[in-house]
C-alpha cells in the first residue's frame, strides 16, 4: 500500500537527479553536413575521414605562427565570408597535412533558411560570397582530402567559440591539452560504401485523342527534367535551379495539359509522356538507362522531346541547345514555335548549336578516368554535356532550354551549396513554364502562327504561382542525391503521386547507378564543441586544494586541542629517536 | 584530464569532511558510529522529505519564485530539524561529551548530505570533456553546507540536550536556530525571486555559515559556563 507511492517517488527523484546530470553537461553542439566521399572509376575523391576529435584552431593562428605550424592535431574554422582563396588552393593542392576542416557558411545559404530580403550591398555581398563557395566547392570535390571537411552554419554559439579561438591564436600558442581552448568532436562511425545506388526514373503518360477508325500510332512529345542533384556537401545539396525549377516546370506544365486533356473535345492528337529522370549529374545516366529500355516502336514516335534545366534565374534570356544543325526542318518548326511565344512573353530565346563530342577538351578529366575504366574493365560511356544529347545519340530530336549559355562541365552546376532558394526567382519559373506550355499547345493544336493566348492569365487555364511556390519549397528543402534515396523515400513517393494525380499511367523504373561512380554514406553529424581547461589549471587546483585542507586542518587542531598538539604533531618523531638514543 | 578534475572536485567536497573527523577530537574518541548512525538518520528523513514534496507539491513549469509553494517546501524542510532531533536524542550513543556528541551527528549529517546531493551530478559532470565552474562551487557550497550543520547540531544540542540555559539566551538560541533551518528555502528565494547567479549564491552561502557558526559557538560557550 505505502509501496507504490515510494516507487514512484524514487522514480521521480532518479529522474530528476538524471535530468540534473543532463543539465549540467552542457556542450554546445551544432549540425554539420561532411563534404561528399566518392570514388570515381577506383579514384577516391573528396573527404576520405567521417570522425573528428581535435582542438580547434583558426586561420590567425597561420598567420601568426608562419609556415612552419604543425597542424595535423588542429581543425581549422574557416568563415567562408572571410576565406582566403590562395590559401585553401594551397592548402588542398599541395595536399598539407590537417586534422580536419570546418567551413562555415552564412545562414542565408541554409535550406531551412528564408531570405527576408536586403538592401542592394547585402545582394551584392551574397553573390559575392557565393562565387567564392562555387570555386571553393570545385576545388574540394575534385581533390582527394585525408581528413575530414564539415561544413557548417554560422550562428551566435560558434560565432563566439570562433572569436575566442581567434583570440588566443593571436598569441601564437596551439591550443593543446595543456593550454586549452576548444576541442571539437564528431563521433561518426567510419563511412561505408552506399550498397545499390539506385537511379530512379519516373514517367507519366498522357494519351492523345486518337480519331475513330485510325489505327496510327498518334505521335509523342516527351519533357524531361531530372530531379537529382550533387554538390559538395550531398546532405546540402538542395539544388533550386539545378534542377528544382526545372522539376517544378515539368509538374506544372503536366497540371495544365492534364485540365485540357481531361476533355475529349479538347484533347490534342500527340501523346504527352513527362519523365522526371536520375543521374543528370552522372552524364545523364538515367535518361540514358531508360533509352534503352523504352519500346524501340514508342521511341520512334517521339516527335521531339524537351529537357528542362536551370530556369529560374532572374534574366531574361533563355536559350535552346541543339545537336542537330539549325538549318534542320523539325529544329527549325520547334524553335520558331518557342521565339514567337517567348516575344510575346518579353523573353528572349537564343539558339544553340553543339555536336556531341566525345573528345571535347573540357571533359579531359574524365576521359582520364575513362581510360582507368577501359583498364578495370568498364565499357567507356559516351560524354554528353546536355540531356537532350542522350535523346540524339538515339536519333530522337531532342532540345534543352536553360538559362545557361555554355554547357556545364562535369559535376558542375548541379545543384550544389550556392543553389538554394534564396537565389531563384519564382516569376521566372513562371515565365518559362508559360513559353513552354504554349509553345507545345500551339504546336499540338495546330495553332502556330495565330495570336492565340492558351494559357492566358485569370483564366482556368493559366499558370497557378502558388503550386509553383509550393513545390519549390518542398524541393528546395529536401536534398536529392540519387545514392542515397531508395524506391521508397518520401521525395520518390510525393513525385510519383503528383504525376499520378496529372497523368493517366506512371511507370518508376529503378535502375543501378553505372559502375564507374561509388558513393559513401555518413552525410551528416553532430558537433560537439567542448570548452576544455588545460592540465596546468588542474594541477594549480589541485595545489590550491591541498593548501585549503592543510590549512583548515592546522586551523582545526589549534582551535580543538591547542597549538602545542599541532606542533607536537610534527616533532614526535624526532622525539622518539631522542628516547632511543 | 576530466578525471583529474573529478578527483579535484571530490576532494573540495568530501575532504573537509575527513579532515574535520581527523583534526578535531573525535577521531580520538573513536566517535565514528555515531557519524554513520547520524548519516543513517539523513537518509531516511530525506526519503520521508521525498515522499512529502512528491505528493503535496506541484510541478511548476517555469522557474519563478512562487510563494506558497516555497512554504510548503520550508515547511517539508522541519523534517529535516525533526531528524536532527531523532538522531541528537534518541538514538543511544557511546558515552560521549555533548560538545563530541554534537559535532560527530552534525559531521555525519553533512557527509550524507554531501553524498546524496552532490556525489552524483560529480560523476556524471565532472568527468566530461566540457569545462564549468559548476563543480567547484558545488564543492565550496558543501563547505558551507558542513559548517551550516554543525552549527545546527550545535543549535539542536543546546536546545533539546542541554536543560539548564540562561533565560536571556534562549529567544537568540531559538531565533538562529529558526534562521539555520530555513537556509536552504532562503538559497532557493535568491536563486529564483532575485536571480542570483552561482557564484553569489555560495558566497552568501559561504558568509552566512560562517556567521551563523561563530554565533552558535558563542552562545555555546556562553550556556556552558554556568555549568562549568
Amino acid at each position: 500500500m505505502f509501496v507504490e507511492p515510494v516507487y514512484s517517488s524514487l522514480i521521480t527523484l532518479l529522474i530528476i537527479v538524471v535530468a540534473c546530470a543532463e543539465l549540467c553537461d552542457a556542450v554546445t553542439v551544432v549540425d554539420v553536413y561532411r563534404l561528399v566521399q566518392y570514388d570515381l572509376g577506383g579514384v577516391p575523391l573528396g573527404s576520405r575521414l567521417a570522425a573528428l576529435n581535435h582542438h580547434a584552431g583558426s586561420s590567425l593562428y597561420l598567420s601568426s605562427a608562419g609556415a612552419a605550424a604543425d597542424l595535423s592535431r588542429t581543425v581549422l574554422i574557416l568563415p567562408v565570408r572571410e576565406l582566403n582563396l590562395t590559401f585553401i588552393r594551397d592548402y588542398i593542392g599541395q595536399r598539407k597535412p590537417l586534422g580536419g576542416l570546418l567551413l562555415l557558411l552564412p545562414p542565408v545559404f541554409s535550406p531551412q533558411h528564408s531570405d527576408s530580403g536586403g538592401g542592394a550591398d547585402q545582394d551584392s555581398a551574397k553573390d559575392l560570397v557565393k562565387e567564392v563557395l562555387i570555386e571553393v566547392e570545385r576545388l574540394l570535390i575534385h581533390a582527394n582530402i585525408p581528413y575530414p571537411v564539415y561544413f557548417g552554419f554560422e550562428d551566435e554559439a560558434v560565432h563566439a567559440m570562433l572569436g575566442d579561438v581567434k583570440k588566443n591564436d593571436i598569441t601564437g600558442q596551439p591550443a593543446t591539452a595543456t593550454t586549452g581552448g576548444y576541442k571539437l568532436v564528431v563521433a561518426a562511425p567510419e563511412p561505408r560504401k552506399v550498397a545499390s545506388p539506385a537511379i530512379i526514373n519516373i514517367q507519366g503518360w498522357l494519351p492523345g485523342l486518337k480519331a475513330d477508325g485510325d489505327s496510327n500510332q498518334l505521335p509523342t512529345i516527351a519533357i524531361v527534367a531530372s530531379y537529382d542533384t550533387f554538390g559538395a556537401a550531398p546532405a546540402l545539396s538542395v539544388g533550386s535551379d539545378s534542377n528544382g525549377s526545372g522539376v517544378v516546370a515539368l509538374l506544372e506544365i503536366a497540371r495544365l495539359f492534364s485540365i485540357l486533356y481531361s476533355n475529349p473535345k479538347t484533347r490534342g492528337r500527340y501523346n504527352l509522356l513527362f519523365v522526371l529522370t536520375s543521374g543528370g549529374p552522372y552524364n545523364y545516366n538515367g535518361t540514358h538507362k531508360w533509352l534503352r529500355s523504352m519500346d524501340q516502336r514508342l521511341r520512334e514516335t517521339i516527335d521531339y522531346a524537351i529537357c528542362l534545366n536551370s530556369i529560374g534565374s532572374s534574366s531574361n534570356e533563355l536559350w535552346l541547345h541543339v545537336s542537330k544543325p539549325p538549318e534542320n526542318a523539325y529544329i527549325k518548326q520547334i524553335f520558331e514555335g518557342f521565339s514567337t511565344v517567348s516575344e510575346e512573353l518579353g523573353l528572349k530565346v537564343g539558339l544553340k548549336h553543339k555536336k556531341i563530342n566525345i573528345s571535347n577538351p573540357r571533359e579531359s578529366q574524365m576521359l582520364s578516368f575513362i581510360c582507368l575504366a577501359l583498364r578495370t574493365g568498364y565499357v567507356p560511356i559516351c560524354m554528353v554535356s546536355w540531356e537532350h544529347e542522350q535523346f540524339s545519340r538515339l536519333r530522337v530530336t531532342a532540345a534543352t532550354l536553360s538559362e545557361l549559355s555554355v554547357a556545364p562541365d562535369f559535376l558542375e552546376s548541379t545543384g550544389g551549396l550556392s543553389d538554394n532558394r534564396n537565389f531563384i526567382n519564382e516569376a521566372s519559373i513562371s515565365r518559362s513554364v508559360k513559353l513552354v506550355a504554349e509553345s507545345l499547345a500551339r504546336h499540338i493544336y495546330g495553332q502556330q502562327g495565330k495570336s492565340i493566348d492558351i494559357f492566358a492569365d485569370h483564366s482556368s487555364l493559366s499558370i497557378n504561382p502558388s503550386y509553383i511556390r509550393s513545390w519549390l519549397e518542398f524541393l528546395s528543402t529536401t536534398p536529392r542525391v540519387a545514392p542515397f534515396l531508395s524506391k521508397n523515400d518520401p521525395l520518390i513517393v510525393a513525385l510519383k503521386k503528383e504525376l499520378a494525380d496529372h497523368t493517366v499511367e506512371v511507370n518508376v523504373q529503378q535502375e543501378l547507378l553505372d559502375g564507374m561512380f561509388t558513393f559513401y554514406d555518413s552525410t551528416s553529424g553532430r558537433l560537439h564543441i567542448y570548452q576544455v581547461a588545460s592540465v596546468t589549471f588542474d594541477l594549480i587546483l589541485l595545489l590550491v586544494l591541498a593548501s585549503y585542507l592543510i590549512v583548515l586542518f592546522s586551523f582545526l587542531v589549534i582551535l580543538t586541542r591547542g597549538l602545542d598538539d599541532l606542533i607536537s604533531l610534527f616533532r614526535r618523531p624526532s622525539s622518539r629517536k631522542v628516547k632511543t638514543a | 584530464m576530466t578525471m583529474f578534475h573529478f578527483l579535484n572536485c571530490a576532494i573540495l567536497t568530501f575532504g573537509p569532511h575527513a579532515v574535520y573527523y581527523s583534526a578535531t577530537p573525535l577521531s580520538e574518541y573513536d566517535t565514528l558510529g555515531t557519524s554513520i548512525k547520524a548519516a543513517v538518520v539523513y537518509l531516511v528523513t530525506a526519503l520521508v522529505k521525498l515522499v512529502c514534496l512528491a505528493t503535496f507539491l506541484k510541478v511548476s513549469e517555469s522557474d519563478s519564485f512562487d510563494p506558497y509553494q516555497e512554504l510548503l517546501k520550508a515547511l517539508i524542510g522541519f523534517v529535516d530539524v525533526a531528524g536532527l532531533y531523532f538522531a541528537l536524542t534518541q538514538l543511544t550513543h557511546r558515552n560521549i561529551s555533548q560538545n563530541h556528541k554534537f559535532q560527530a551527528v552534525g559531521l555525519g549529517w553533512a557527509f550524507a548530505d554531501s553524498v546524496l546531493h552532490r556525489l552524483a551530478p560529480l560523476w556524471v559532470g565532472a568527468r566530461g570533456l566540457e569545462f564549468t565552474w559548476d563543480f567547484v562551487l558545488q564543492g565550496l557550497e558543501a563547505n558551507a553546507n558542513l559548517v551550516l550543520c554543525l552549527s545546527l547540531a550545535a543549535l539542536g544540542s543546546l536546545i533539546w540536550l542541554r536543560k539548564n540555559k540562561p533565560k536571556t539566551l534562549i529567544p537568540i538560541i531559538y531565533a538562529c536556530a529558526g534562521i539555520v533551518a530555513t537556509m536552504p528555502s532562503i538559497t532557493s528565494y535568491l536563486k529564483r525571486g532575485l536571480g542570483w547567479h552561482f557564484p553569489k549564491v555560495v558566497g552568501f552561502e559561504l558568509f552566512t555559515s560562517l556567521v551563523m557558526a561563530f554565533i552558535s559557538w558563542q552562545l555555546f560557550t556562553a550556556c556552558q559556563r554556568p555549568s562549568n
